[in-house]
Parts: structure tokens; sequence; C-alpha cells
């Protein structure tokens, strides 16, 4: 019984940092109508920012957020400026913008096939201060840097929705996520709006990268179930909605900790896509029925 | 028998009553026009019709046949085709191929379609522009190649959500013609508009919708003096509209 | 048929002789590993002309179709292990259990928008790989989970769908892509094909004109699935050995998307096309620099994809064609501009 009150309070710290990737994939959904398929090489390249960070300089793996947080913000705000802006006005008028879609597909591909080539297959992990550190509970082990993690998480997540809903710039994304043509004859500047929402999404995951290093190792194609679990948080939450993907996020967490006590690891992986296909299939709104939220 | 007959039909969208037990009747070869302001309800009636929306209650018969609730592809099936108010070509084929799609209505072959869409854009006067990349032609011609591509279909009844939106009056004044010989080749047509005049001139009853519910119908002429109506609506926009 | 016969002389001429080049390469190129991957080229071209049914013309992005070159792979080859069926008939055997595996999955998906359908085809991609990695056995068959099976090498014989020798593969594989890439132009220019068009791109306007849209994207997907098992089916037989990852992976299933936007979806040749610009490059830069630079060609890929769909977001069959034209018409100019001239036109 304690085993799995352990593993659910696991899945809820885990779950809140897939949570906070997903946020920035709903975030840049919300705003552009496009899923951005690279949101998980994005988080890779914060990983390794904070890696070489950490490593380099031997500091606390916290003092990395002021570093990899804004230079993922520029990355993704460079990355939509310069490689999908064009490609996405080019194809203003299709409905389905097919062509937007794959080419974030590419992006992945080459983001993490070049760090394939820098850094090579092999997994690496940092030693810091608080890697390794255990906090008992109850006769419960919890990892503290897990601990750490989703508490910034959660804070960073509850900063963006009173960002979106006060601040003048979260005013000027939600009225160009609700309508883009009325908002830009508001005088808002659509593009300079997807290049910033990019840009915070493409923070969010460097946030969760910071906050991924004390635990977890860093490879080339680490990006790649995160990814996976992002879309699938997200769907579960509702696109668009930045609570949605917080508790999809912690959904996933569950499922994915409570089943291990059940099964091998793979097949919880497998019953996260079954779960993922059944909520696409039964309702592709998300579970809670959110509509654009923020 | 009318060829289309709408009894108490109603449209509810989670409290909001947008249509609210509308009744009418469409003999064949009529043109017939629905008129109100914005919000009416009428573009609601309209889609109930064309099967985008299922009604909430009361019955539409079409031919004989009840179509209400019927899926917007059955309905063209059954003989009723619709146009849109924005108007949605396949962008990125020609005018010709945009027609075929409408033709296939009607035949299985490749060589059918074409001999039937070819007629349907002289008959439109699109012909010479048939090579042509749809997202590529003017507001107007996109207009007539909407009425290109239902026309193939060979429909009974067809439906015109707004046709003369956004034209310039000349254009409007060049779009009368077209429609009235649409009518002639024994289309009957119901035409829900926003511009008075257009639809003054083509329509041999007028129904009135305001607020969800009929308020008028009949000759367009009494339509036009029946006080509730000018209370309703005719107030400002037929002014707005003389101008 | 008639259409086709319908092209100006020298279109016909050059198609021809390109036809018989094709035929004859095998007495030309002797070296078994160009072989090899010439015959990779055209797997790969017909791997995305299959992908082109669904992704080209019902206006969806299919991500996962590497599952169902998955089924056609591990069904001719769990049932010639097990009871001896010849891969020929399980490759049919195959080709139907995919075709039905993706109705039931396009069923519901297809109606989904865009992006969705895209998250919808990774997760059912990826979710059957896991599945046949983590099963070892199901019933009498056998499949290893992630190791993967090899087949046992047998004497060279139609029956047992084993070559000693590299032509025959090429043959067969080019044969299966003429039919393909002949099917997709009688789909194109039949009712299926122009209602695919139409429903893939404005489906509402498709339903207004009778067109059920759900029912013909899901013939596309059953065609499409049918014909990539039998793709599958040729790729054990040729390989001799697969596993999950090689053949039911993202990799597969993004490599083939990504030749068919290269080279233009949508179209009869642009699978063809992509396919011939984008493996030499991924053949080239693994056997050159393979061992240096893992991931090299997947690179490249992807940079070349975001160059094309930057400037031709229609893929590359568009500007070529164009040079083609300009070429082939120059010495007719004027006639060939004037409408009135109905040759110039495509009926």
């Amino acid at each position: 019984m304690l085993g799995i009150i352990e593993a659910l309070i696991n899945g809820v710290l885990m779950g809140s940092i897939y949570g906070l990737t997903a946020v920035g994939l709903t975030l840049i959904f919300g705003v552009m109508k496009v899923i951005n398929f690279a949101h998980g090489s994005i988080l890779m390249v914060g990983m390794f920012s904070a890696y070489w960070f950490v490593k380099l300089t031997g500091l606390n793996p916290y003092l990395a957020i002021p570093v990899v947080v804004p230079f993922l913000f520029y990355f993704g705000y460079f990355m939509q400026s310069w490689i999908i802006r064009p490609i996405f006005e080019a194809e203003k008028d299709v409905r389905e913008p097919i062509t937007v879609i794959i080419v974030t597909t590419g992006i992945w591909y080459v983001l993490d096939n070049l760090s394939l080539l820098f850094f090579g297959a092999e997994y690496r992990v940092v030693k810091t201060s608080v890697t390794g550190k255990i906090f008992e509970f109850y006769d419960m082990y919890f990892l503290l840097p897990k601990i750490i993690g989703a508490g910034i998480t959660i804070l960073c997540a509850i900063y963006l929705y009173w960002f979106l809903k006060h601040s003048k710039m979260g005013k000027a994304i939600r009225a160009t996520s609700l309508d883009r043509e009325a908002a830009s004859l508001m005088g808002i500047k659509q593009s300079k709006i997807y290049n910033i929402a990019f840009g915070m999404g493409c923070a969010c995951c460097g946030m969760a990268a910071c906050v991924l290093i004390p635990f977890y190792y860093v490879y080339p194609t680490v990006g790649v179930p995160f990814d996976i679990k992002a879309f699938i948080i997200v769907v579960l939450g509702g696109l668009g909605s930045i609570p949605g993907a917080i508790i999809g996020g912690i959904i996933v967490g569950i499922i994915e900790n409570v089943g291990a006590q059940f099964m091998a690891s793979t097949w919880t992986e497998l019953l996260l896509y079954g779960v993922f296909l059944f909520v696409l299939l039964v309702k592709p709104s998300g579970l809670f029925g959110m509509k654009q939220d923020f | 028998m009318a060829l289309l007959e709408v009894k108490n039909v109603t449209k509810r969208f989670s409290g909001l009553i947008a249509v609210n037990d509308v009744s009418m009747s469409v003999e064949e070869g009529q043109i017939v026009g629905v008129i109100g302001p914005n919000g009416a309800g009428k573009t609601t009636l309209f889609n109930c019709i064309a099967g985008a929306l299922p009604p909430s209650s009361g019955s539409i018969l079409f031919d004989g046949q009840e179509v209400a609730g019927k899926k917007p592809y059955q309905i063209c099936q059954a003989g009723v085709t619709r146009t849109f108010q924005v108007v949605k070509p396949f962008a990125t084929k020609t005018v010709l191929y945009n027609t075929v799609v409408g033709a296939f209505a009607t035949t299985q072959h490749l060589h059918e379609a074409e001999t039937k869409a070819i007629e349907v854009l002289k008959f439109l006067d699109l012909y010479n522009k048939r090579d042509v990349v749809s997202q590529s032609l003017t507001l107007p011609e996109r207009k007539k190649l909407e009425l290109a591509r239902a026309l193939a279909t060979e429909p009974k009844l067809l439906l015109l959500d707004e046709v003369m939106a956004g034209l310039r009056p000349q254009e409007v004044t060049e779009m009368l013609p077209i429609i009235r010989k649409i009518n002639e080749t024994g289309v009957t047509i119901v035409i829900v508009e926003h511009i008075m005049q257009a639809i003054m001139n083509l329509s041999e009853k007028i129904y009135v919708i305001s607020f969800g519910k009929k308020i008028a119908e009949g000759d367009p002429h009494d339509v036009v003096s029946d006080e509730e109506v000018i209370k309703a609506y005719l107030g400002d926009e037929y002014v707005a509209t003389q101008h | 048929m008639k259409q086709l016969l319908n092209q100006k002389p020298i279109i016909l001429l050059i198609s021809a002789l390109l036809l018989g080049a094709l035929f004859i390469l095998p007495l030309i190129v002797t070296s078994p590993s160009l072989m090899q991957i010439i015959i990779l080229i055209v797997l790969y071209a017909y791997f995305t002309s299959t992908w082109n049914f669904v992704g080209g013309f019902a206006g969806v992005l299919p991500l996962g179709h590497s599952a169902f070159i998955g089924i056609g792979a591990y069904t001719s080859t769990v049932l010639f292990q097990t009871f001896g069926i010849s891969p020929w008939f399980g490759m049919i055997v195959g080709g139907l259990l995919a075709s039905l595996v993706g109705v039931i999955i396009g069923l519901p998906t297809l109606k989904l928008r865009g992006a969705y359908f895209a998250l919808a085809t990774i997760a059912v991609g990826e979710g059957m790989r896991v599945l046949f990695e983590n099963v070892k056995q199901v019933g009498p068959f056998k499949i290893n989970g992630p190791s993967g099976i090899s087949l046992p090498l047998m004497e060279s014989s139609f029956w047992t769908f084993q070559f000693g020798s590299k032509a025959t593969y090429y043959y067969i594989i080019l044969i299966m892509l003429l039919v393909v890439l002949l099917l997709t132009y009688f789909m194109m220019n039949s009712k299926v094909g122009y209602y695919l068009a139409a429903g893939g791109e404005e489906p509402e306007a498709a339903e207004a004109l009778g067109i059920k849209v759900s029912r013909y994207k899901l013939i596309a997907m059953a065609i499409s699935c049918f014909l990539a098992a039998l793709g599958g089916t040729f790729y054990a037989q040729l390989m001799l050995y697969f596993y999950p990852k090689s053949i039911m992976g993202l990799d597969l299933s993004f490599e083939i998307a990504f030749i068919a936007l290269i080279g233009g979806r949508g179209t009869i040749l642009g699978p063809v096309l992509g396919a011939l610009l984008l493996r030499p490059v991924s053949e080239l830069t693994r056997i050159y620099l393979g061992a240096s630079l893992p991931g090299l060609h997947l690179v490249i890929f992807g940079l070349i994809l975001i160059v094309v769909m930057r400037y031709y977001p229609k893929g590359l069959v568009e500007p070529i064609k164009k040079l083609i034209d300009r070429f082939i018409h120059k010495p007719a100019r004027g006639k060939a501009d004037d409408p009135s001239n109905p040759s110039a036109r495509q009926e």
C-alpha cells in the first residue's frame, strides 16, 4: 500500500515536470495553431545546455535557470522568426498547415542528430549538490531534486497563467490566440506575438531542463519520450489549456509511476499510447473539455 | 405539394434559441428570399435545411421526404445543393477541376463529369477561366465558381447563402440576371440575403426572420410595407442600403 | 488509358526510353552493393507512393506509415516460418491485415483535423513498435521481441521468395512500383481521386457537394496500408533480417514523409523524385561517414526538407516539371501558350 502511495506521489512530482514541457507546447499551439513537433528536441537542447553549464562551472544546478531559460527563449524566438515564419506565411490560407508540421519534424530530426554528432550517443549524468539526496517521509523515500523540480514547475505554471491573464503582453497573446485578424486590426503585431509565444514555449522547456538535470540522464534522443508524453498531455488536457496541461501531466506521471508497480516499464509506455489513442478517439477536445483557456 | 416544406423548425444552442418555430414552404420553380437583420437566425435556419446543423425539433420535407437531421452529403444527394457565404473553393485546383467535383454527383465517369462541368461553365460565362487556379480568381468569379460547382450537381433546389455579400453594387447587378437565368432552367432557389434591393427584385416570396422568429411572409412589396417588419428590421437597414 | 496516350509524342518517347533503361539497368550494373542501393531507392519510392494515397491526396499527414510496412514483414515471415506458407501468399495476407488495421485506426482518426491526425499516427506507429518489442511469441508465432527475426536462408526459388541474384529483386520491386504509380494515375483521374482531393482541401464544401468525405478517406487508407504491407514483405525477403526498430520505428515513417514532401506530395512522380534525391544522400553518408559521424544523413535530410519547404512548399516536382516543360516547348513557343490550341491542354 505504502509503495503505491509512494508511486502516486512520485507520479505527481514527475508529472508536474512533464506538465511544464506540455505547457510550452500548448502555449505555442494556442497562439499559432501549430503543434511544435520539435518540442522534445528543444528540451534536449535545454538539458545539454544545463548539463554543460553545471559540468563546466560546478555551480548549483538551479543557478543554470537564469542562463538556460533566456537562452532557450531566444532559441525559440529566432527559430520561429527565421525558419517557421516564412513557411507559416506561405501557407496562411491553407486550412491544414501540413508544411509547418513537417518542418517542425524536420527541426526535430536536425537537432537530435546534430547533438548525436557532437556529443555521441552515451548517457550522461552530472553530479550536483542535490543529486541522489533523499527526502524521507513516513517510511517513503523521494528524490529531493524531484520535489524541488515539481515545486519550481508549479510556481512557473502559476506565474505563466497570471502573466497571460493580467500582463499587457499576455493579453495581446490571448487576443491573438482567440482571433488573429481581429487582434492584428487592434494593432497587435502578429509575427512578434508568434515569436514571443514560441520563445516562451521553448523557455518552459528550458525551465524543465534545468530541474531535470540533477536527477535525469542526458542523451541526444532524450527529447523523444518527453515529446511524445507532451503530445499525450496536451491532448489529454485539451490543446491550448494551461491548467489542462499541468493536470494532464500529473495524470501521465501517475499512470507511468503507479503502472510501474504492476508491470514492466515498456508496458507502461504502451499503456500511455493506449490512453492517448483512447482520448484522441473518444474526446479529441481533451478530458476536461476545456476550450481555449487562456 | 410544395418542393420544400419547413415545419415548426426550432434550433437551440445550450439555452439560446436561434431559430424559433419557423415554418416556410417553397413551391417548385420559385425564387424565395429569406431576410432578416444580422444574428436573426437566418443562417442557422439555412444550415438546418442544408444539413450542416441538425434542427432541435420540427420537420423539413423535401420532395415529400424527411431530410431534417440528415448529413450534408445526403441532402445534396437528395437534390438540395448549397453555396457558402464565405466561398470555399478547392483553392489549389483549377476552375474546371472544382466544377468536375460537383459534376461527379451524377456520374461515375470522368469524361461525362467533364462534359457536364464544361456545359455549366459555359452557361455561367466561366469557360475561358477553366484552367485558372481558383485561388487566383477575383471575388465575383469565386462566387460564380461556387454557383457553378453547385449547379454541376444538378440540384432541384439551390440554397444560396448571401451570394451577394461582399460584392460591389455593380457586381451585384451583374449577379442578379445570372441567378434569374439559373432559375429559368427549372432550378428552384432559396436565397438568404442581406442586400434588400437584390432580393426584392428576385424573389416571388419573402420570409422575414427576426430574433429567430418568422415575423412576416409573402409578396416582397407587401412585406416591405408591413409595419412590424419596418419596425423590427427594415427601419435602419433598408434606409442604409438605399444610399 | 486514352489520356495516358494523349500526351505529346516527344514525352511518350522519352518515357518509353526511360522505362527501357530501367529494365536493362541490371545488365549494366554488375556490382551487387550498387544494385542493393538502387533496389532501396526503388523500394523507398514504392513506400512513399503508397503513403501518397493518404498523405498526398486525403489532405492529412500520416507519420506512422511504417507500422503497416512492419505488419506486412511480420505476417509473411511468421507464416513462412511456422507453416511454410510461401511469402507470396503471406504478402497478400499481410496486406489484408494491414488494410484491416488501417481501417480500424482510420475510422476514428481520419475525422480528426491535421495536427491531431499526425499525432494519432505517431502514437499508432510508436505504439505498434513498442508492442512488437514487448512480445516474444503470439500463439505459435515467434516474433522475438526487440531482437527481431532472421529468415532462414533457402535455395533460390520463386516459391520461397529468395533469389541469388539481386536483379530478380530489382525487377520485382520495379514492377511493384510501376503498378502503384499506374494505380495512382488512375485514382487521380477518377471520381475517388477528385473526391479525395476535394475532401482534403475543403471538407465542408465537399460534403455540401454530396461527398461523404470520411468514406473516401477510408478507401484511400485501406489501399495505402495494403500496398505498404506488400512492400514490407519485400523488405523482409530482401534483407532476410529485421527487428521492430528497423521496420516500424519513427525513423522510417519520417523518412517516408520527408521523401514525399521534398519530392511533392499528391503528385505521381514526387515520391520517385524524392527517393532518387534522398536515398543516395543517405547511403553515401552512411557508407563514407557512417562510422565517424552517425546520424549525419538525418541532419542532411532535415536540412534539405526545411530548405525545400521554405522555397518550394509543394515539393521539387513542380519546378523541375517547369524546367523540362520549358526545354521541350522551346521550339514550339507561342503555340503552346495559345489557349485555343487543344493539344496544349491536358484534358
